[in-house]
């Protein structure tokens, strides 16, 4: 919430050299400076996320810390753009043609962009969930000696978090999958098995979304319109517009595969991004790698492509078969084997643990900060178009 | 223990052995895996069997162990029989023998044992305790009494066993090795273990008539207790060391079953209790409710009246129930709709899960449901969910029906439901302070987030001024909010919480201040070139000022609003220049002096509004050709905004009498300047100047006179009856003070000069109006009636 506050003394700067500029009448050139700084800015951060240099150990790529590393690129250079948009200029300028049809599409992506960090928030309280039931297995299969009802109670919780994350993945998490377990979750009469009884532990408790909403649509809807500026566009401001849309899609589509996110069938794979674009390479190269990953994924059937809940997933059914041929007592190879899961398990709870929160704050943060932009935008665009719509 | 001795003498007369139980001592695992193993389907047969071998292994050459199990089912078995009598129902359902006679046992076995257990559940151990201090002979001997022969019942082994224990402990203090136990350890735990597993949990978690929780509020008791002695159980065996572990690791693993099948049993009736048990939700109970509540009306016969007192108050409570009248009120008196006795429930089972090391499985499980539970809350208080997009596109008219709703779960939640949610988790986690603010934090902080995110989507949604109220409504339901959360929220959530509804708050106020700025706009860009037929009230004034009346119902919230919102937006590097309420001041300079206390910056944004307003209409005045009309068009807009000012007490202490006044007297000038254009070029036609030369009067000036007085009149006549006054004070004080000043003069005329024309047919000819004729013609004016020429009414 402070980082509207944060970016100020940085825009002042902008502003006031800009103000400068403008009296000294060399705007254009100014722009032109502004615009290429911004274009290499946004190169050099997104392919420190790509390929980060080797002198630092480096968060895999979707991996929770990852993610957060991509928010705080998209909050620079969402603060840089807003700078170059908007600092010190003359209202009319971004009311005129083609802008005046620019920015009001580029507000739409916004409010688009604001709904997916919604569903996204959701998606990481059912993350948190999943790592809930991960502990859960922890803590049963940490305990010595194993037996029986240790392995039972890892055996139940793992089912939960492996058909859950498979549930998530089908129904999106959204309101089918509420009311769908939410029918397992009844004791379903006499002859009802245990094995009901862990399926009902999994029922989704996102809020979710209205009915109806998919997150694939809205990504589909905020790319629908986005073409590149071209000729003498192309030096203007429509770039900068067309930059930032480029990279507030990219962003809300990368959460949204790694995340679980009500509705993600359909979403799209392909870009609409031109490649000869300098400052799109290293955001062309990640969503290709991405891509790559919800190819797998998506024959594969896992949840989301966060690298925690991957691992989650893997380990957790590998745990489930060695409770399934769980034998009192366990030889003790077996239980090196399974010890040392058990570890990496609580290795990732731990991840989740300490990056979750902090990850969903940063989403509401990015609300936050979007919102604010969005609506000092309009101001202005308000301000170049009066006097020419009356309100009533 | 004395108490129960008298029983346990009565027990060898049933030892007489049955066909049954002879087949039992035979073959004793199969027949302990008809009962214990089948329920659970995870518990294969490949899994069990070693477990089952390998106590009967271990514990064969200290005693003959085995005969344990078998005794107890034979135990069962004559108690049925001894129990048909009094209960031939059960018989019955005698479909299964091995189960009804678990069934059987602790339905009917020693209620005696049950209550004195339920009033006094700590008796036993304390004693059990001490005996192990004071006297350890007693406890260390190797061979207690011949109860192997006897059929130990559940208590009595459980009194063992803790002795047992206690004399292990206070062993363990005196060698350090912590290798030696007692040896009767071993089966007293088996013989524990299986009468756990047949009494208490089989009964539970499978069968026919599995008992829910509360259904037999003093069984529930002894299912605690005996929870609670194998978690003491597990931890005092793990204390004994590996050696133990390795020489008796079936038990321990059994051990460890049977509590996972308890705690699941629980976890299963926590779901169950926090999801089936509220009334207002879920006015029908489940099917199973009822018939668990029939077997258990049943057995009340045999309890005494304090256990149906008790029985009154349990899960599914039919009079609390009755009693709703459905009322919302009533909704939110009992809201989260837990009877207390299920309340105790749950904080039991809560704490059993904890402390039996299930904490996470019973924190998902509250989480969930009550997220559930608040979801269905806010959907039975009207709010749907609606994504920011959808907002964005939706109708006004139905935006504000959802806005209403949003206002109303806004208000209630603050009021009623968080501190409901907030006393439920401090009830149930009443051991665990951090459990319950955490679970509470995390639940309402979604809440929140999600009634902000509707406001949010109302902020952004595309500003209008049709807008402004409602959005000031929300503005007030978060203002009156936000105080209240320092109480209502844990310390851990309620910055983050208040910090959110505060942003929110600030936009809203934000929107506000630019909707009404945009009032200025609206006007600035109505520029219309028609000028409004008649001179009548302009459609803008009409709006505007009905807009501002509305507004200023608003004053003291708008005034807030401006003081605390509109310093952001001058901060704000992007803000508007005419953002500044300073430069409004000069505007209004006239009443500067007098109205210093009016100096609130909405009162300046009203008066630059009405400033705007009137220089707009002034313009508008200027579309007329006529002055005259120009002076009318005036006349009716300013005496609309004064009648709109002196209709509301609140618009009315907004601008103040001195305004008012000095609008009245704006007013009276448009008067005298519609005079003046109209009527005094017609009292030049009865002025007597010009009609008197040398003492006559030369009668083709006068009837010059009359003639244009009869045209211009006329012509007056038909021009402004088509006007309109419709403000009737205005149009009869119009016509009046014209009355005032032409009648007099008219009638003076033809008192002077009608005799100089001839009577008859001249006198006809020129003068066509008597002076009433006059008042009747001017109390036509101002009608808006397109009147023809008064000649060419006349017949």
């Amino acid at each position: 919430m402070g980082a509207t506050d944060n970016q100020g003394s940085f825009l002042n700067r902008i502003s006031i050299r800009r103000n400068q500029v403008a009296s000294m009448e060399g705007n254009h050139e100014q722009e032109l400076e502004d615009l290429e700084h911004f274009q290499k800015h946004v190169a050099d951060r997104f392919s420190d996320l790509l390929s980060p240099s080797e002198d630092f150990p480096s968060d895999p790529m979707l991996s929770i810390a990852w993610v957060r590393k991509l928010l705080d690129v998209f909050l620079c250079c969402e603060a840089e753009f807003k700078a170059v948009l908007l600092m010190g200029r003359d209202p009319s300028q971004i009311s005129k043609p083609p802008l005046d049809r620019l920015v009001p599409e580029f507000l739409d992506r916004v409010v688009k962009a604001l709904d997916i960090c919604n569903a996204v928030s959701h998606g990481v309280d059912s993350v948190r969930h999943f790592q809930k039931l991960a502990e859960i297995a922890v803590s049963a299969l940490e305990q010595r000696p194993i037996g029986d009802g240790q392995v039972r109670r890892a055996k139940k919780a793992l089912s939960a978090l492996v058909t859950g994350m498979a549930v998530e993945d089908k129904e999106g998490g959204g309101n089918k999958a509420t009311e769908r377990s939410w029918s397992f979750g009844r004791r379903s009469g006499v002859s009802a098995p245990n094995k009901d009884r862990a399926v009902g532990h999994f029922r989704a408790l996102s809020w979710g979304m209205s009915k109806g909403w998919s997150a694939a649509k809205q990504i589909q809807a905020m790319s629908s319109n986005l073409v590149a500026p071209k000729g003498n566009e192309a030096s203007g401001l429509a770039q900068p517009v067309y930059i930032m849309s480029t990279i507030m899609l990219f962003v809300m589509w990368m959460l949204v595969t790694a995340i679980p996110c009500q509705e993600r069938t359909g979403l799209m794979t392909h870009f609409p991004v031109p490649r000869n674009l300098a400052w799109a390479q290293a955001m062309i190269g990640l969503q290709e790698k991405i891509s790559e990953e919800w190819k797998k994924k998506e024959k594969k059937g896992s949840a989301g492509l966060l690298e925690e809940m991957q691992k989650m997933e893997k380990l957790g059914q590998s745990l489930i078969e060695f409770s399934d041929s769980f034998q009192f007592p366990a030889e003790a190879e077996k239980l090196e084997e399974v010890a040392a899961q058990v570890a990496e398990l609580a290795e990732t709870c731990r991840k989740m643990e300490e990056g979750l929160v902090p990850l969903q704050q940063q989403i509401r943060e990015l609300f936050h900060r979007v919102v604010r932009s969005r609506t000092e935008v309009l101001d202005v665009l308000d301000q170049g178009g009066k006097a020419s719509a009356p309100v009533m | 223990m004395e108490k129960n001795l008298p029983e346990k003498d009565d027990q060898p007369k049933h030892d007489a052995p049955s066909p049954d139980s002879s087949a039992a001592i035979s073959n004793p695992n199969d027949d302990h895996k008809s009962t214990s193993a089948k329920p659970e389907d995870d518990h294969k047969s490949t899994g069990t069997k070693p477990d089952h071998d390998d106590p009967k292994s271990t514990a064969k050459p200290d005693h003959d162990d085995p005969k344990s199990t078998p005794k107890a089912d034979h135990h069962n078995i004559d108690d049925h029989d001894h129990k048909s009598t009094a209960k031939p129902d059960d018989h019955n359902a005698n479909v299964n023998p091995s189960e009804t006679a678990v069934h059987l046992l602790t339905d009917g076995d020693d209620p005696d044992y049950e209550m004195k257990k339920h009033h006094d559940p700590n008796e036993n151990e304390i004693k059990t305790e001490n005996d192990g201090q004071s006297d350890p002979v007693v406890v260390k001997d190797p061979v207690p009494e011949p109860e192997p022969e006897e059929d130990p019942s559940l208590e009595k082994v459980s009194e063992d066993l803790d002795r047992c224990i206690s004399s292990l402990s206070s062993e363990k203090n005196e060698n350090d090795d912590g290798l030696s136990f007692p040896e009767e350890l071993p089966k007293l735990v088996e013989k524990f273990m299986n009468l756990v597993e047949d009494e208490v949990i089989a009964k539970r978690d499978s069968g026919e008539s599995k008992i829910k929780w509360c259904q037999v509020p003093e069984e529930d008791a002894s299912f605690l207790e005996a929870l609670d002695r194998i978690g003491r159980l597990s931890k005092y065996l793990s204390f004994l060391g590996l050696k133990f572990e390795e020489s008796h690791g079936a038990l321990i693993n059994r051990l460890g079953s049977i509590q996972h099948r308890a705690l699941l049993y629980l976890e299963e009736e926590f779901r169950m209790l926090l999801e089936e048990s509220r009334h207002c939700t879920e006015p029908n109970t489940p099917s199973a409710g009822d018939k668990d509540h029939n077997s258990h009306g049943n057995k009340g016969g045999n309890n005494n009246k304090q256990q149906q007192d008790q029985e009154q108050d349990r899960c599914m409570l039919p009079d609390y129930s009755e009693s709703r009248g459905g009322g919302d009120q009533l909704q939110a008196d009992i809201f989260p709709g837990y009877a207390q006795e299920v309340v105790n429930n749950l904080n039991k089972i809560a704490k059993e899960m904890i402390s039996g090391g299930y904490e996470t499985e019973c924190c998902e499980v509250y989480t969930i449901s009550r997220r559930l539970a608040f979801d269905e809350t806010l959907h039975k208080l009207g709010l749907e969910k609606h994504s920011l997009d959808d907002i964005q596109k939706m109708h006004w008219e139905a935006l504000e029906r959802e806005v209403v709703s949003w206002i109303k779960a806004f208000k209630e939640c603050a009021a009623v439901y968080f501190s409901g949610e907030r006393k439920l988790a401090e009830v149930v986690f009443a051991d665990y302070p951090s459990i319950s603010s955490s679970l509470f934090s995390n639940l309402t902080r979604g809440v929140i987030i999600r009634l902000l995110n509707f406001a949010e989507g109302i902020v952004i949604s595309k500003r209008s001024a049709e807008k402004l109220f409602k959005t000031l409504d929300m503005y007030e339901a978060l203002r009156e909010v936000v105080p209240k959360m320092d109480n209502l929220f844990p310390v851990e959530c309620v910055n983050e919480l208040k910090a959110e509804t505060t942003t929110v708050r600030s936009r809203l106020g934000e929107a506000v201040i630019c909707i009404f700025c945009d009032l200025e706009n609206s006007i600035k860009a109505d520029t219309g070139r028609n000028p409004v037929p008649g001179g009548a009230v302009h459609p803008l004034t009409r709006y505007m000022m009905n807009y501002l009346r509305n507004t200023c119902e608003y004053k003291e919230t708008l005034d807030l609003v401006f003081r605390e919102h509109s310093k952001i937006e001058r901060a704000d590097s992007t803000s508007r220049p005419d953002h500044n309420y300073e430069a409004g001041e000069g505007m209004s300079s006239g009443n500067a002096n007098e109205q210093s206390d009016h100096q609130s910056p909405f009162y300046l944004q009203l008066m630059r509004v009405m400033d705007l307003l009137d220089s707009n209409l002034e313009a508008k005045a200027k579309l007329y050709k006529d002055s005259a009309l120009s002076s009318i068009f005036m006349m009716n807009n300013g005496r609309y905004i004064l009648q709109k000012i002196k209709g509301s007490t609140e618009i009315n202490s907004c601008m103040g009498d001195t305004w008012c006044r000095k609008r009245s007297s704006g007013l009276r000038q448009y008067h005298k300047n519609y005079q003046r254009e109209t009527w005094s070029r017609l009292l030049q036609c009865l002025s007597h100047e010009g009609l008197i030369v040398h003492g006559k009067v030369p009668k083709p000036v006068l009837k010059e006179r009359f003639k244009s007085f009869n045209a211009l009149f006329d012509e007056i006549h038909k021009t402004q009856s088509t006007w309109v006054v419709s403000d009737e004070q205005l149009q009869s004080e119009l016509r009046v003070s014209i009355s005032a000043v032409v009648i007099p003069a008219y009638r003076s005329f033809l008192g002077r000069f009608s005799q100089v024309l001839d009577p008859g047919r001249q006198t006809e000819k020129y003068i066509k109006f008597q002076a009433e004729d006059i008042e009747t013609y001017i109390d036509e004016l101002f009608d808006g009636n397109p009147n023809s020429s008064i000649f060419k009414k006349k017949p």
